[in-house]
């Protein structure tokens, strides 16, 4: 296959890749003009592609990652519109650690340790609202800033002095709606960290979006095993093969920047996988899984590509929500973008809803809590945020209809990784191996996570 | 859900009780659950998550650990990855009415073709195990290979039931092949025609069939948690349709006898119905011949039917196999009409 051409922009790496079409490529055959966010590519000499597999299982290596990642790096916490009354307050736990995300004044949020410093009782218990950060064990309570407000018998603490016993304050920061906290009080600021993530999100701007729906499930792996099934289309061939005929899987495009990286995945193209043709109607029916004795959901018109068809039918539903419509390419309304912010943290781009966050269990390397949340456009009046929907142990994903078709294809995925987990505990090999373009997400997250614990 | 695998070109079909059958290109199939593991058939392995997709929901074998972000317990203990979840059959229920007949054992006789044939076909879909007899092994041999497909276990012989011995011996077979007897569907009969030999076949077949036919399961349907029986008779035995022949008084026998049968084999758990069906039209069946040989019969019959048309075996087969099923548990003593608007009475 020829080398690309490409915009000048940087320089790609000259890898193998896959026979079917590049994303560059089907970007050419848009029916809008593409925008500039679209042709951004990196170019990054990523480190050797084997990760070894005690980061996985290993209680030491969760330990390790508690001091050196979790306690120094930007993570989200939760989002602008679940606090947006002076008062309002969300709990946010990682590990051990507990952090109180407050709004202190219409225009600051704060967050603090969640530990009362007089014997050590977790001051909130749950998301909620009030005027101050009050103990329910003494009655010991701090202003909405971390000042110490008052002291039930205070004779009994002289002491204790108040410019002593202002909580323990976590660094905040806020972009496209999500509010991050950072534990370290030194470091880089949220925007430095970012880097050029936000310009990425321009057209897709997520402080105008809202949390749709928001839904859990403990997962039997540890949390990165997790995370990195949803970082590459590698795996669709074998966990999704009913999305083949209108997937291009094996011929996304990777990138990875400074702190973030990007897939790019087109739909109603494709997989080259296949040894057969399918039609332009097959390649919707594969989207709608239409049954072999049903008639088609949607038919494809003369002349129209399934690709065309679909960017078409998103426009019209996105029409109420989203303003400029009209300009977004076939590409935004078709294709998957799913970027993720290092450590845990993965917007997807355009206007698919998904975003995703994942997180140790506690301090149980082999179980993780993965959260899904839809982050839709609205217009008008803000919708308020969906509540965090749990599922059980006995639940799978279809327990939550709110997520639509995505609990299925999150069944497929939860059906690999608790062997994942298992296997990896069992194997006799120390390290697992990652391929040179596909892998290419995990392979940066690995490089980052190396940096902070070797820091 | 019946999808074609991308790549393999295999059809994969879901099947009741979150199962789902895969036949490959050159035609060996097999059964698997929904976790992927081989049940049945030729065919011994399928794509997992492909299986997961048509009879899915599927759950993780393991059960969970501590509750999220709580605690620092160590993770479960290591038991096999497919352990048997006790609570996937409860999450697995759907909204809408589960007749509960999967895994049951379902006999019906008379059921290589017709009526019988469709109920048979319809027990196996909803999930049951079906024995079936005939009188000749010609139409059962298909019938066996067509109720198979069906994913279910099916054990068939050849009968001539107006022969009580070879009744029992077939009963007691049947249960004895698939593990048990929930159900027994008495539907063979000796037809219409006149004079003395007529009285004594339908009296053979069509009541002594269903009554030794009830005696000779009774001890299995017994033991089941749901034991049901239903007998076919006819909207001849309601009204006069022209002809005073023997099968209408015998088919009404069969409403009475099964009313009595209600009310004695209560006390065992198992309920008994009948269902009269009116003019039932298939290939092969009486009314085609009536149709062809008696035009001007036919027609007249059709007029009758309410609804402008006449029955299918498969609509009378759902209203059997409800009455069959756990589902209609507080239905016993019931004649159930099943003839489009043919019978012009109030059924009290």
């Amino acid at each position: 296959m020829a080398t690309e051409t490409l915009l000048p922009f940087r320089k790609p790496e000259q890898g193998p890749r896959s026979e079917g079409i590049s994303y560059q490529r089907l970007l050419d055959t848009d029916t809008r003009p593409v925008p500039e966010v679209l042709r951004w590519q990196s170019a990054r000499e990523l480190p050797p592609a084997r990760v070894p597999i005690a980061r996985y299982t290993s209680p030491e290596f969760h330990a390790l990652e508690v001091e050196k990642l979790w306690k120094k790096v930007w993570q989200f916490a939760c989002r602008e519109e679940q606090i947006p009354e002076v008062g309002d307050h969300v709990v946010y736990k990682i590990a051990d650690i507990e952090i109180v995300v407050v709004r202190a004044t219409p225009t600051e949020i704060k967050a603090f340790r969640n530990t009362c410093l007089h014997r050590g009782r977790a001051i909130k218990d749950c998301d909620g609202r009030s005027q101050e950060l009050r103990c329910p064990f003494h009655g010991w309570s701090w202003h909405l800033d971390g000042s110490l407000k008052s002291v039930p018998a205070r004779w009994d603490f002289p002491h204790v002095k108040r410019s002593e016993y202002h909580l323990p304050e976590v660094r905040v920061g806020s972009w496209g709606g999500y509010v991050f906290v950072n534990l370290d009080p030194d470091g880089v600021s949220l925007e430095t960290w970012l880097g050029d993530l936000p310009k990425h999100f321009t057209r897709w701007p997520h402080e105008h979006k809202y949390i749709e729906a928001w839904v859990g499930k403990l997962m039997q792996c540890n949390w990165k095993v997790c995370q990195e099934a949803f970082m590459e289309a590698y795996h669709v061939i074998q966990t999704h093969p009913q999305m083949l005929p209108g997937i291009g899987d094996c011929n996304s495009q990777y990138d990875a920047w400074d702190t973030f990286s990007r897939a790019m995945t087109p739909n109603m193209t494709v997989s080259p996988h296949l040894d057969w043709q399918p039609t332009e109607q097959d390649q919707l029916d594969a989207m709608f899984s239409r049954d072999i004795d049903s008639e088609p959901q949607v038919r494809v018109p003369e002349g129209m590509t399934a690709r065309e068809l679909v960017g078409q039918m998103t426009r019209m539903q996105l029409k109420a929500s989203v303003p400029g419509v009209e300009d977004l390419t076939d590409a935004e309304l078709n294709d998957s973008f799913y970027y993720t912010l290092f450590p845990n943290f993965h917007p997807w781009g355009a206007h698919n809803r998904i975003t995703y966050r994942f997180r140790p269990n506690g301090n149980d390397p082999n179980s993780s809590l993965m959260e899904v949340f839809f982050i839709s456009a609205f217009r008008g009046k803000r919708p308020a945020p969906a509540k965090f929907h749990l599922l059980g142990p006995d639940e799978d994903w279809t327990k939550a209809p709110e997520l639509g078709f995505l609990a299925k294809v999150f069944n497929q995925d939860t059906g690999n990784l608790f062997r994942v987990q298992d296997g990896l505990r069992a194997a006799a090999h120390s390290h697992i191996t990652l391929a040179g373009y596909q892998e290419t997400k995990p392979r940066h997250f690995h490089a980052l996570l190396e940096k902070f614990v070797n820091a | 859900m019946k999808l074609r695998h991308p790549i393999s070109g295999a059809i994969y079909e879901g099947l009741p009780g979150g199962r789902c059958k895969v036949t490959e290109p050159d035609g060996r199939s097999g059964l698997f659950t929904d976790l992927g593991r081989w049940i049945s058939g030729e065919l011994r392995e399928a794509d997992l998550h492909f299986i997961n997709w048509i009879a899915g929901p599927q759950l993780e074998a393991r059960p969970a650990a501590a509750a999220p972000l709580g605690s620092s317990s160590p993770s479960g203990p290591s038991i096999p990855a497919f352990q048997a979840r006790a609570a996937a059959a409860s999450a697995r229920k759907g909204k809408g009415m589960d007749l509960g007949l999967v895994g049951k054992k379902a006999l019906v006789t008379a059921a290589s073709r017709g009526i019988g044939l469709a109920i048979a076909r319809q027990l196996a879909d909803d999930g049951a195990h079906v024995a079936i007899c005939a009188r000749s092994e010609g139409g059962l041999e298909s019938a066996q290979k067509d109720l198979e497909q069906r994913g279910v276990k099916v054990f068939a012989r050849a009968v001539d039931v107006s022969d009580g011995a070879a009744l029992k011996a077939f009963v007691a077979e049947a249960a004895g092949a698939l593990g048990g007897l929930d159900i027994f569907v008495s539907n063979a009969s000796a037809g219409g025609g006149m004079g003395e030999q007529a009285w004594q076949a339908t009296f053979e077949v069509d009541v002594m069939s269903a009554a030794r036919g009830v005696e000779a399961a009774l001890p299995f349907l017994q033991k089941s948690e749901s034991g049901s029986v239903v007998f076919i008779s006819s909207t001849a035995a309601l009204e006069y349709l022209g002809v005073a022949q023997p099968y209408n008084a015998m088919k009404a026998a069969l409403i009475a006898h099964a009313g009595d049968l209600a009310q004695a084999l209560a006390k065992h758990g198992i309920r008994v119905n009948t269902v009269s069906p009116g003019p039932i039209y298939f290939e092969g069946g009486n009314w085609e011949t009536i149709k062809n040989a008696m035009p001007a019969i036919y027609q007249g019959a059709l007029a009758q039917c309410a609804i402008g048309r006449m029955g299918t075996p498969e609509e009378v087969a759902r209203a059997v196999v409800f009455l069959a099923s756990p589902a209609a548990s507080l239905i016993t003593g019931a004649n159930l009409v099943c003839d489009g608007g043919f019978t012009k009475g109030h059924h009290f």
